[in-house]
């Protein structure tokens, strides 16, 4: 069927114009009618239905009594024996595919076909009639399809076999029954019956892993001769050495013969399978890489586009992994960087980027200019994104590549691209200090002409922090005002900001920015001017030059610490009194709990006096303090400020009859000496299924990063409830329910603190107060295991990616970022090392605002 | 038959060569398929399944081409069957004469199908099959419990016969013949 249909396409390439041009859904439906006509014409059968066809795969839908008249006028022409009319009859089934009832008028005629002399009338019926068969209709046919599957007619084998493949996703039951002859066609000649054998025997084992092991196993020692089944082999194949996770140490691979043999076969298809399947095996070696990599480089000189592509593709993702083997192939790369087919030029470019050194970086530039502007966005993305990492990699060469970037800002481009370039330059004027300069120039020119709200804001804002900085601050001053000039609304306001920015930095330019400001004033919009007002009290714009005071700077530059949620709620919640609005006491934790909820933790902190404005507020993950699944479900939440500590216990009831009221948690806080307790917050009542919080407030010296143990009671009232009404009864009994124990453990006094860029953040802190020492962590399981382990019992952030570890690699550096109790500032940094008895050893180096703190950071981990 | 006839009739067939088109219907088990069968080949055989669907056949009786659809007679095909009716030289509705039970379902599903407007007129062939069987109703009985008297729009006639014995299939061609259309 698929080659008839095949062949219509080749007509419609050799026509000038489609004959299916203009054609209609309505006039097509009336000259369907020819399907009544007593003297059938077979071929204009055959021309109406191809017209119908089309209009189908053109997405025109017919109305359920068109289709159905359609469906009953089609199941007339069984009575012509033209073959060429028949198979178009069966498509034409397929495709319309009536409902159950109506269909199963044509079952009759579809198994006498099954059983005709007719090779092509047989493996289109058995098609067909698997597409609209039910269960109950199968188990009659399916001897017939039993038979089939080992029919000599590899036409008819392999019909049946792909029916069988999605038929074992209705009736897995029945399909299964058939393996003895699904394993014989798999030995069958015919490459697609072989091809299909195997697939449909595959997904019948699928969920048995030893049975695909064996089947694997049996298969690799060299049976299969069809190429397409030889590549699901490998495939299979791979997914079995993924699954054996490398138990045997010893260091060869299962398998890995038998792909690097098919490096050699015959088919093209075979070879790039089999170097793409090592190129992805978990942990690959170099040696074991070397075999793909030079089949691979081959294929890149290929006469054939989809080997060229195929291959530079498979060689940009090694290149992610293993850059260094990839080296050899860039020579072969280079060429393609003219190929004709931009997808396969820009793959090449990229790995090259990825894999290039120094040297080459000038002549690889000039090249990508030259086709850059021949391809699309998505690819623009991509080398855009190369060209990052590589400025990253060789900062000395951050004058072209910035270059290089600006000229492809002017040019024409979508959002998503601009806005690459853009993070790709402001990353590079934080990372290179050299470029910094430059880059900012580059940034103002192209918000001269930006037609995106969003990337001028953010241009502006970060012009603002870093403009006042450089030698010359007041170039900048003109590309912003040009902005409030000329720009609309929301980009006038960011520019506004921006230029206060440089009045509280830049002292001798204050009484100029006074001056544009004070012109801001008149601005039609009003954000723009309550801004400009905003700006001009707190930097003193009453003419009087004075030095911009510490507050106003944390005022301007300091970030908003406060989720923007917990401050919407806070601002809605507030009534306008004497009061201010205290933003300090808008809670820092971000959570998704209920506001009733972070209301009682406000009131709660603010009851005990404390200071809001020294809270560390760190709040812990909520622990569970019940097994899953029992009567009552509680877990803790610890909250951490300076002077106390709250526990926060979220209670949920599970039986239905009950009601729980008066609800507290005694804690005995014994084993924890310098913990005093404070107060308690009961939960007055705990219905079915509707959590509720308690609380139990400890005040504990202030800045002691104190631990201890504690146990939970859980105490309450419980009250039977009448499930029929929902009423509790009037009496209660008291009760209780062991909780497990809490702890405050030092992580719980690091907050969570991620840094944008490590490597500037640890320079800045400087080694003054930094400690560094070795530890033995004893045997581990992985590497990976340890360097969790070690996160956790600091709490801190991992930065950067470096909490993932390398699969199979025998060190790893680790970067930590948190600030602990007393807004200090830690970060860490870890070196890992594993020897051949998995003795983990690790080096730790903190560096802190202050000495006692990094000292603190290493008796959590020494004890 | 002597090449002469042969050729002759080749001749004949060429130039009176006629068709024409029958829809055999029937509820489940009245031996629509055996009546196929038998006017086909004259075979005959017990052991027959239940047609799911349609079974089409071409059959040549003399200088007439004969197109059978031959419906499936189970509840779940008796709304489809009006549409394999339209435009056909005749219906033939079979009726097992043996199976008193089930008479007055055949008389309703027969009755319904005349009365949809698109098969007026079409000549009507009823056939009480299984007279083989004892207690086979007669001829007359059969008129009566159908209720065929009361069709007057169309033509309409009985036959009794058994597809086992062959019986009266030779006066059902017949009949079939006299109604076919002449091609031109």
């Amino acid at each position: 069927m698929a080659q008839f249909v095949k062949k219509d396409d080749d007509r419609d390439e050799e026509a000038e114009y489609s004959p299916f041009l203009g054609i209609e859904k309505g006039a097509v439906l009336q000259e369907a009618r020819v399907f009544n006509d007593p003297q059938l014409d077979s071929r204009r059968c055959s021309q109406v239905i191809t017209k119908l066809l089309y209009l189908l795969n053109q997405g025109e839908t017919f109305t359920k009594v068109e289709a159905t008249e359609v469906f009953f006028a089609v199941t007339k022409l069984f009575q012509s024996k033209d073959i060429g009319l028949r198979r178009m009859v069966y498509l034409m089934i397929k495709e319309l595919s009536p409902s159950s009832d109506e269909v199963i008028i044509v079952t009759s005629s579809l198994m006498k076909d099954m059983n005709s002399k007719t090779d092509v009338y047989r493996a289109n019926a058995i098609r067909v009639l698997c597409r609209i068969t039910d269960g109950t209709l199968l188990t009659q046919i399916e001897r017939y399809l039993k038979q089939a599957i080992v029919d000599k007619n590899p036409v008819v084998a392999s019909a049946a076999l792909v029916s069988g493949i999605h038929l074992l996703q209705t009736n897995p039951e029945i399909v299964k029954r058939w393996s003895n002859e699904v394993q014989e066609a798999v030995q069958s000649r015919a490459a697609l019956v072989q091809f299909h054998a195997l697939a449909l025997l595959h997904q019948i084992r699928q969920n048995d892993r030893l049975a695909v092991s064996k089947l694997v196993t049996s298969l690799t020692r060299g049976t299969v001769r069809s190429p397409l089944a030889q590549c699901l082999l490998i495939r299979y194949t791979s997914q079995v050495i993924r699954e054996s996770s490398m138990n045997n140490q010893s260091g060869e691979r299962p398998f890995y013969d038998f792909l690097e043999g098919c490096l050699r076969h015959k088919a093209e298809m075979v070879i790039f399978e089999a170097a793409r399947a090592i190129t992805e095996l978990n942990g690959v070696t170099s040696r074991e890489l070397t075999p793909a990599i030079t089949v691979l480089q081959l294929f890149l000189s290929s006469s054939k586009p989809v080997l060229r592509f195929a291959a530079v593709r498979t060689l940009n993702k090694v290149a992610m992994t293993h850059p260094m083997a990839v080296t050899n192939c860039n020579i072969d790369m280079e060429s393609l960087i003219s190929d004709q087919n931009r997808s396969i030029a820009t793959l090449a470019i990229t790995t090259l980027l990825k894999t290039g050194n120094e040297s080459g970086v000038d002549r690889l530039m000039k090249q990508i200019t030259n086709f850059m502007s021949d391809i699309a966005d998505e690819f623009k993305i991509v080398v855009v994104d190369a060209i990052r990492s590589l400025c990253l990699k060789f900062p000395l060469k951050y004058r072209t590549l910035m270059n290089f970037l600006s000229n492809i800002l002017r040019e024409e481009g979508g959002f998503e691209y601009k806005k690459a370039i853009v993070d790709s330059i402001v990353i590079l004027i934080r990372d290179i200090p050299d470029a910094k300069e430059s880059g900012l120039l580059h940034l103002c020119e192209f918000i001269e002409d930006c037609e995106f709200t969003y990337l001028s804001t953010q241009i502006l804002h970060f012009l603002g922090v870093e403009g006042p900085k450089t030698s010359d601050p007041s170039k900048y001053i003109r590309y912003i005002y040009n902005r409030v000039i000329l720009e609309n609304a929301t980009v006038r306001a960011s520019a506004v900001s921006t230029l206060a920015k440089f009045g509280a930095m830049v002292d001798s330019l204050k009484p100029r920015i006074f001056v544009l400001l004070r012109r801001c004033l008149y601005d039609n919009d009003d954000e723009v001017r309550d801004r400009a007002t905003l700006y001009l009290n707190t930097l003193g714009g009453d003419g009087s030059v004075i030095e911009t005071d510490k507050d106003v700077k944390e005022f301007l530059f300091g970030s908003l610490d406060i989720p923007l949620v917990n401050l919407e709620t806070s601002l809605k919640n507030y009534e306008p009194t004497e009061e201010p609005f205290d933003i300090s006491s808008v809670p820092k934790e971000v959570k998704s709990q209920p506001l009733a909820e972070k209301k009682a933790a406000g009131k709660k902190s603010t009851a005990l006096g404390a200071p809001p404005a020294s809270l560390t507020s760190a709040s812990s993950a909520p622990v569970e303090l019940t097994e899953a699944e029992t009567e009552y479900a509680v877990n803790v939440v610890k909250h951490i400020f300076d002077r106390h500590v709250v526990f926060q216990y979220n209670c949920t009831n599970t039986i239905p009859e009950q009601l729980l009221e008066n609800v507290v948690v005694v804690v005995d806080a014994s084993e924890a000496e310098e913990f005093a307790e404070l107060a308690t917050k009961p939960l007055k009542a705990l219905p079915y299924d509707t959590p509720g919080q308690t609380f139990v407030a400890f005040e504990k010296p202030e800045g002691v990063p104190a631990v201890g143990r504690f146990s939970n009671v859980l105490k309450f009232i419980v009250k039977e409830v009448d499930p029929s009404t929902g009423e509790a009864e009037d009496d209660g009994v008291e009760d209780e329910y062991q909780l497990e124990d809490s702890e405050i453990v030092a992580a719980d006094y690091m907050l969570k603190v991620r840094v944008s860029n490590f490597r500037n953040a640890w320079e800045s802190l400087g080694p003054d107060f930094e400690r560094v020492d070795e530890y033995g962590l004893g045997p581990r399981e992985s590497l990976s295991e340890a360097v969790n382990a070690v996160i956790n019992l600091l709490g801190m952030q991992p930065c950067e990616g470096t909490e993932v570890v390398a699969a199979n690699s025998r060190s790893h550096a680790c970067l930590l970022s948190g600030v602990y109790i007393g807004n200090v500032k830690v970060l860490v940094r870890l070196s890992f090392g594993v020897d051949s008895a998995k003795e983990v050893a690790m080096k730790l180096a903190v560096r802190s605002e202050d000495e006692s703190v990094s000292d603190a950071i290493h008796e959590i981990v020494a004890n | 038959m002597g090449l002469w006839e042969v050729v002759l009739n080749w001749l004949r067939s060429l130039f009176f060569k006629q068709e024409m088109e029958l829809s055999l219907i029937g509820l489940q088990n009245a031996g629509k398929t055996s009546l196929v069968n038998v006017v086909a080949t004259g075979g005959y055989s017990e052991d027959m399944i239940p047609t799911v669907g349609f079974n089409m056949r071409k059959v040549t009786k003399g200088n007439v081409t004969i197109k059978l659809w031959d419906l499936g007679g189970q509840p779940r095909f008796r709304s489809m069957w009006e549409r394999y009716c339209r435009a056909v030289s005749a219906i033939v509705y079979v009726v097992d004469a043996a199976d008193h039970n089930n008479l007055s379902i055949s008389k309703s599903e027969l009755h319904d199908l005349l009365s949809k407007p698109a098969l007026s007129g079409i000549p009507l062939l009823v056939l009480g099959n299984k007279i083989d069987k004892a207690g086979a109703l007669s001829k007359d009985a059969l008129t009566d419990q159908m209720g065929l008297r009361s069709i007057t729009d169309r033509e309409v006639c009985c036959y009794m016969i058994s597809c086992k014995n062959s019986t009266n299939i030779d006066s059902v061609i017949d009949w079939l013949i006299k109604h076919s259309k002449s091609k031109n």
